[in-house]
């Protein structure tokens, strides 16, 4: 809801004009950039590298005079990659007229220090669940002086954003998971930032032949893992993790309704065997080394049946030979 | 994914499962590119013709892998031609249904299944190869799965016209530009199709 109100509310501030995004955004960037698009703005979606990173110089010579808005998530939903928003608000400062700068954080917030200061962002949502508040419940900073058209009518609150009752015991929930996110941050951070690594160590360690999608070290989200296991397919891995209680995400084709394979680590380069055996671990301030062995130690079990089920392990087993 | 329970125990459990030694015959069907493959080992009586034993191996989600233990069950003890009438419905039925998206699953099953029976019919002399026209179009054709409905596209009069000839398959097809299902159907085509050495282009057209 926040970047429907965020994005559409700047375009009709806007009026028209030249957006930029990437190919790697979060799915409600993508389709708001598509409505965009039918809405007479034009659209230029940038490439990423293989580590999910946009290009700079990319970027800079994407800018035109008619550009007014640039949309990014500042840690990729699929494979965590950070996106270098210092450097991406300098090249739009730089620019001789106002470029909005809208940022989806759901998967930064309460992951990363935001300095709304330094990194110049105008908009930016906030999802509650993802740092432990309720479902249903976001938030969007808007910078002070930022116009925003109205999208959503009928009785006016907040600022003409929202219409309908609020849900006080939403917001009193969402209120209690930041202060818990944010009492004990760099402390969090840092057992997040060890718990990761730790976890692909582990996995390193105890499985073969996986590879790790994203940037690799500071450049990921410290709450986020995700992995290629080659030779077998990530439903499959899922649903056995799931009889263990373990809740993983999948970037599989079989696993999702339209039976295609996650854009994200197809727009970065992995093929679709890599996309089929693909697995992303989310982590909390909840999550213990013991969570983690006993998850690592259950999909080392699983790989090794799996593996023994797959074809194309039992053919690289027999050139082996 | 919503799984019956017949499924769930077919994938936790699956029966004849690992490669065979010294197979009669064996076949491979699916590509690892568009996520599933399969390959079923058969044991089959010289005398009798009957399956004594069979295997697979499976490349896939939790539905491939139980479409395919299914299918061994279905088959195993069968006479070839008993084993010849099973079809990817038979498979399905035994599992207590699919999800229409996973029905696809079950046509790969029975498909590798048919294949290695033909494939140990042509090897011990019982068949000639057959010969490639507009029919086995229409024969791969009933393998594909419209995954919105869970049925294959002959039955639902998807298919409108189907032309072969000098290696190029024409094939018009009644689904419309919204239908999010098109580039699904199309690929699965091509895969069904470009295994034919006689398949040399393929044109589908949409209205």
């Amino acid at each position: 809801m926040a970047n429907n109100i965020a994005i559409k509310g700047l375009a009709a501030a806007l009026k028209g004009g030249h957006v930029i995004c990437s190919v790697v955004d979060y799915p409600d960037l993508l389709t708001n950039a598509a409505y965009l698009e039918k809405q007479g703005f034009e659209l230029t979606y940038l490439s990423a590298d293989s580590e999910a990173r946009i290009d700079l110089a990319e970027l800079k010579a994407a800018i035109r005079p008619d550009t007014v808005l640039f949309m990014t998530t500042i840690v990729n939903h699929v494979v965590g990659t950070i996106q270098p928003i210092r450097e991406i608000y300098e090249i739009l400062s730089g620019v001789d007229h106002k470029i909005y700068f809208h940022a989806d954080a759901g998967q930064a917030y309460g992951k990363m220090p935001l300095s709304m200061k330094d990194l110049g962002i105008d908009t930016m949502s906030i999802s509650a669940h993802k740092i432990h508040g309720p479902q249903g419940i976001g938030a969007l900073y808007v910078r002070k002086g930022t116009k925003l058209g109205q999208v959503i009518h009928g009785v006016k609150r907040v600022d003409n954003l929202q219409t309908g009752g609020l849900s006080i015991a939403l917001i009193a929930g969402f209120a209690k998971a930041v202060e818990l996110t944010f009492g004990d941050f760099d402390k969090n951070l840092a057992q997040l930032r060890e718990l990761s690594d730790y976890l692909y160590a582990r996995l390193k360690e105890k499985i073969s032949d996986i590879e790790l999608n994203g940037a690799p070290g500071m450049g990921r989200a410290p709450h986020n893992v995700n992995i290629s296991i080659d030779y077998i397919e990530g439903e499959a891995i899922t649903m056995m993790l799931d009889m263990h209680g373990i809740t993983v995400a999948t970037g599989s084709a079989c696993a999702s309704q339209g039976l295609k394979a996650n854009y994200v680590l197809m727009a970065i380069g992995k093929n679709h065997v890599q996309s089929h055996g693909s697995m992303k671990f989310t982590l909390s301030r909840y999550t213990t080394k013991e969570d983690l062995d006993f998850t690592v130690d259950t999909l080392a079990k699983i790989t090794e049946e799996l593996r023994s089920r797959s074809p194309l392990y039992n053919a690289l087993k027999n050139q082996e030979k | 994914m919503q799984y019956s329970q017949k499924v769930l125990d077919h994938f936790m459990h699956p029966h004849n499962v690992g490669k065979m030694e010294n197979p009669d015959a064996t076949a491979t069907e699916g590509s690892p590119s568009c996520g599933d493959q399969v390959t079923v080992f058969l044991k089959v009586n010289e005398e009798s013709k009957v399956i004594e034993d069979i295997s697979f191996l499976s490349y896939g989600c939790a539905s491939n892998i139980a479409t395919a233990s299914i299918i061994t069950d279905l088959a195993k003890g069968k006479s070839l031609e008993e084993a010849k009438a099973i079809t990817w419905r038979d498979a399905m039925d035994a599992l207590d249904g699919l999800p229409p998206v996973k029905v696809h699953c079950s046509v790969l099953a029975a498909d590798t299944l048919q294949t290695a029976i033909s494939n140990y019919e042509i090897a011990h002399g019982l068949k000639e190869v057959p010969n490639f026209s507009k029919e086995t179009i229409i024969e791969e054709l009933k393998k594909i799965i419209y995954p919105k409905v869970g049925e294959d596209i002959v039955s639902l009069k998807m298919v409108k016209y189907v032309g072969f000839s000098d290696g190029e398959v024409l094939i018009d097809l009644n689904m419309l530009s919204f239908d999010s299902w098109r580039d699904n159907v199309a690929e699965e085509i091509h895969e069904h199709l470009e295994k034919y050495p006689e398949v040399k282009k393929i044109q589908i057209n949409f209205p």
